[in-house]
């Protein structure tokens, strides 16, 4: 699986990169996020799957 | 006439009505009540009260209204300039000038957040926590051979001021001009024979607001007041009552916001003891969910008012331009159809998308502040006074719970440890020369990495 962020729902709150620090950078000027490329990392999908769970704006999506 | 009579309209739109006053002592006494059968009657109703608005209580409804602001505006605009809406607060204050950012919509509000964010990211904030840990510890040094402290007095009224005014660029020793107005003019009633000490103490803190702003842009010196000193809205300098409305909200949201989430906090810890060893013994892995989890059971600013700005139908919903709504973050953070058990504290809660911070477009611009100066007070406590306990006969909370879900004093008692370093005194002033030296208040696009303390 992969995540995506979209850039225009996120609002900073940060909570992805508090629970999954390996998949979510924030930006250091306003603290929106971006995902990683590439695949998530088997250990790391629950993860990735609480991310999602996690976020006010709901702004990230599983990309198959 | 082929159109229905207005009232019919009225009536039809407002079928799902509820008698709602959050700034009665009554609403806090029955929040979980109140919230229960809003959520379940009706999460979107018509309230009479404040001249009629309506209020969002369900958490997908208040979802979907927050992040519409092309349908809802935060507009005040008391000058009647543009359409005379009311801004962020139900009734509306009797005061001449807006509220800062909070108050305004897009695009001016955006180039505002864009200034100010660079000072308030999380990778800035995380260069201000060696200080804070002083101003932790400092504090706790007062306090710590007596065993007996209180949390909202001795520690979360000074921490997050010191702070703020580091961030803004205001010396530090400058915070007790300012807590005192701020935190008491949440809680006093405009009725208390109180009322006048307050009003000259807003006076004497509104002076140095003013000469601090003068001050910085005679003699510039990094901070958050300098970016505004110096900005440039849609090519145009704001005028100096506008830049104080955006002090005056940066030091509403930064002080006593983070004080009622600590104070809450730290007082159901103590009458939860079992769970306060937990924190403690796991916090590595509890700390951060803990920390949500108090955001969303104690919502210190518990919603946000809005302006419809056209008709439309919103969370199935109609309403008409120039009606007012309520958004209550405090009561969708309750609702079961997302929070299982909402009215019981679960530290490790998982998928915990509560609204404490607001949503959409206004999200509060200090929540990376807030979370971590909330986690090093916390910790701080929990390491130097591990068996505290409060004393409910001298806990008060505010009276009502309208604006701020807070508590004027917290007394505790404790084993008595040792002091640790210096005392209050001592070491804001040795954290001022810190803050101008390593240029701590400089945005984060100027300069990176923690500050060096002690």
């Amino acid at each position: 699986m992969k995540v995506h962020v979209d850039p225009e729902r996120c609002q900073g709150h940060t909570l992805c990169s508090m629970i999954a620090p390996a998949l979510f950078t924030l930006s250091d000027e306003d603290g929106h996020s971006t995902a990683i490329d590439g695949e998530v990392p088997a250990d790391q999908e629950s993860k990735a799957d609480e991310a999602i769970r996690s976020c006010p704006e709901q702004a990230i999506s599983v990309i198959p | 006439m082929t159109t229905q009579p207005v009232a019919d309209d009225d009536a039809e739109r407002k079928k799902n009505r509820y008698h709602f006053d959050r700034h009665t002592p009554d609403y806090r006494e029955k929040f979980t009540d109140v919230t229960a059968q809003m959520l379940d009657k009706c999460p979107i109703a018509w309230s009479d009260t404040y001249g009629g608005h309506w209020v969002a209580a369900g958490h997908s409804e208040v979802f979907e209204l927050a992040r519409s602001a092309g349908h809802l505006s935060n507009d005040h605009d008391p000058q009647h300039e543009r359409r005379g809406y009311k801004g962020i607060s139900i009734p509306s204050p009797d005061v001449a000038f807006r509220g800062g950012f909070l108050e305004m919509d897009p695009p001016e509000q955006r180039h505002y957040r864009q200034l100010l964010n660079p000072y308030l990211s999380p990778a800035a904030v995380a260069r201000w926590t060696p200080l804070v840990d002083e101003i932790v510890r400092a504090s706790l040094n007062e306090k710590i051979e007596t065993g007996r402290i209180d949390f909202v007095d001795d520690l979360a009224n000074i921490v997050p001021a010191v702070l703020t005014l580091g961030m803004l660029g205001i010396p530090l020793k400058n915070w007790d001009i300012y807590v005192e107005p701020i935190h008491a003019s949440v809680y006093t009633s405009p009725n208390s024979p109180d009322i006048a000490r307050i009003q000259t103490s807003r006076l004497a803190m509104r002076d140095d607001m003013a000469a601090q702003l003068a001050e910085i842009r005679a003699n510039p010196r990094p901070g958050l007041i300098d970016a505004l000193a110096r900005a440039e809205i849609n090519g145009s300098v704001p005028p100096d009552f506008e830049l104080l409305g955006i002090i005056a909200l940066l030091m509403g949201g930064g002080f006593d916001t983070t004080t009622a989430l600590t104070a809450r906090s730290l007082e159901w810890l103590s009458e939860h003891p079992a769970r306060r060893e937990q924190l403690s013994a796991q916090r590595g892995a509890l700390l951060d969910s803990a920390t949500e989890e108090f955001l969303r059971y104690f919502t210190p600013a518990p919603g946000d008012g809005r302006t419809i700005s056209a008709d439309c139908v919103l969370a199935g919903q109609e309403f008409k331009e120039g009606e007012r709504v309520w958004l209550s973050w405090a009561m969708s953070n309750r609702d079961p159809a997302v929070f299982p058990n909402p009215n019981e504290v679960d530290l490790a809660r998982t998928g915990n998308r509560h609204h404490s911070f607001g949503l959409g477009i206004h999200r509060c611009i200090g929540s990376n502040v807030a979370r971590m100066v909330f986690k090093r007070m916390v910790t701080a406590v929990l390491d130097r006074m591990p068996d505290y306990v409060c004393d409910p006969a001298g806990a008060e909370h505010y009276q009502t719970i309208g604006i701020i879900q807070g508590m004027k004093h917290l007394p505790a008692t404790f084993t008595p440890g040792p002091r640790i370093g210096d005392g209050l005194d001592e070491t804001i002033a040795r954290m001022q020369v810190l803050v101008d030296e390593e240029e701590l208040a400089a945005p984060v696009t100027a300069r990176k990495g923690p500050a060096v303390a002690g």
